[in-house]
């Protein structure tokens, strides 16, 4: 393949490029023509009901799940078929889990310089440099040589946050990050995503968490069975969102 | 005839001069079922026609006996110009017989691993060779510490068997001071206190290890 002359677009390319994505389990369609662009610096929420596709988008966008129809790309390489590629596009993203995910026989520290030195073959000291750093930017650096078990839920959380950040990810990718956690410590994690979002980290983040939302996004993505039926800025969104279904969801959370 | 405490004692230091046969037979094997074993259940994981082959492999190593294993490597092979040692085929033979079963505690062990983990490690861009080493192995090794130790108890007390090649292991060395005496109580009961002791080692060494695994946090 020829190299592209450098075109004047290219401050501008998205960094994630969705077009036309369906996806099925088995003869249930879970995904359905979803056309979406992340640009840099965009703090994008996806909300809507259960099942309603929202996780299973997020998890396409890292190449944990195939897809049947539909590209995908990161930064202009494709997710897909090809492992190399797929390797490539996936490691622009850090993905934190709704379950934490943390290695559970390494210490904090570990968990954050496992990649930094087995991916990008980062030396010990500097690996360990870089994950006090985020750990730091976490607020849990005094827990680096902590087991997990020994942390709390939110902890974990604020951990797994660090350790994604380690590998310098151009987009921070949240699957439900609170939805596990016990309501005193949904506070620390969503504090600790609000400074992310503060300097200029691109996150697409799927979440309940409305006030969240309106404090922190600049665009919402509502889903309903598998479809994207709202997209818009976060303000007119929460004031003047035009799908019925959007409306009901809306009317359900924040009356709560 | 009664029990003669003098003549079992006499008998200590010859059975005693057979446990290195024994030790090494059973440290070989245990290694190697566990290399075997646990290459077996990756390529069974992997599935496809190999992973096929490797699974009615395992079952017809678990399905025939131990020594059908032992005569069949020390007395068909040199027909087909395999010669080896009796220690040799000895070791051989008890790693392919237990890598069966040790395939089988394996699975268990992984299939215990939450799948988040296996994500995790995808995210976070680890080589699959990497995520076995780093994330799956040691945390299947936590998880089966006691079933693993359990066979390591047992290849011990299957090193007997090697008898029948004449390799010098403690119970055949036992069994060589009583033919020669026409006294059997002494030597085999000496020999029996013998494998007690190293059966206890063992298990004290593998509860040791299993209490620092677990003791680097739970989940």
């Amino acid at each position: 393949m020829l190299a592209q002359a450098p075109h004047p677009a290219s401050e501008t390319l998205p960094l994630v490029r969705i077009v036309g994505l369906n996806k099925w389990f088995g003869a249930l369609q879970v995904l359905k023509d979803i056309d979406l662009t992340v640009r840099a610096g965009s703090r994008m929420v996806v909300c809507g009901p259960s099942g309603s596709g929202k996780s299973t988008l997020i998890r396409c966008i890292n190449g944990l799940e195939h897809f049947q129809k539909g590209t995908i790309q990161l930064e202009g390489t494709a997710l897909g078929r090809n492992a190399r590629n797929t390797a490539t596009a996936r490691r622009q993203t850090g993905m934190v889990f709704q379950g934490f995910n943390l290695f559970p026989h390494l210490t904090v520290l570990a968990n954050c310089t496992l990649a930094l030195r087995r991916v990008l073959m980062t030396p010990a000291s500097e690996a360990e440099e870089i994950a006090m750093r985020h750990l730091t930017t976490v607020r849990i650096p005094e827990k680096a040589q902590a087991y997990p078990a020994q942390l709390s839920g939110g902890q974990q959380q604020r951990v797994a946050i660090a350790r994604a950040l380690c590998l310098n990810p151009r987009v921070m990718l949240f699957d439900e990050p609170t939805s596990a956690l016990d309501p005193e410590m949904i506070k620390e994690v969503l504090d600790v995503m609000i400074a992310l979002a503060g300097s200029g980290v691109t996150m697409v983040c799927v979440t309940h968490e409305m006030g969240f939302a309106r404090e922190v996004a600049d665009e919402i993505v509502f889903m309903d069975e598998g479809r994207i039926v709202e997209h818009a800025s976060t303000e007119d969104f929460f004031s003047a969102a035009a799908h019925p279904r959007a409306r009901l969801f809306l009317d359900t959370i924040l009356s709560r | 005839m009664g029990f003669d405490l003098h003549f079992a004692l006499s008998t200590i230091p010859t059975i005693i001069g057979a446990i290195g046969a024994t030790l090494l037979a059973t440290i070989l094997s245990c290694l190697g079922a566990s290399a075997l074993g646990f290459t077996f259940e990756m390529i069974r994981r992997g599935g496809g026609a190999s992973g096929l082959a490797v699974r009615f492999l395992i079952d017809f190593i678990r399905s025939t006996p131990v020594l059908a294993w032992l005569y069949f490597l020390y007395f068909v092979l040199p027909f087909y110009g395999i010669r080896l040692g009796a220690m040799t085929v000895g070791i051989l033979g008890l790693s392919l017989y237990y890598s069966g079963y040790l395939a089988e505690v394996f699975k268990a062990g992984i299939d215990a691993i939450p799948k988040g983990q296996q994500e995790a490690a995808r995210a976070l861009s680890l080589t699959r060779r990497d995520t076995i080493v780093f994330v799956i192995a040691p945390q299947m090794l936590r998880n089966i510490a006691a079933p693993l130790g359990n066979y390591f108890v047992s290849i011990l007390k299957a090193t007997p068997y090697l008898a029948v090649l004449a390799v010098p292991e403690m119970l055949g060395r036992a069994f060589d001071i009583a033919s020669e005496t026409y006294r059997y109580a002494e030597p085999l009961t000496v020999a029996g206190i013998l494998f007690l002791a190293l059966a206890l080692i063992v298990a004290y060494g593998v509860k040791r290890i299993e209490q620092r695994l677990l003791a680097t946090g739970r989940r």
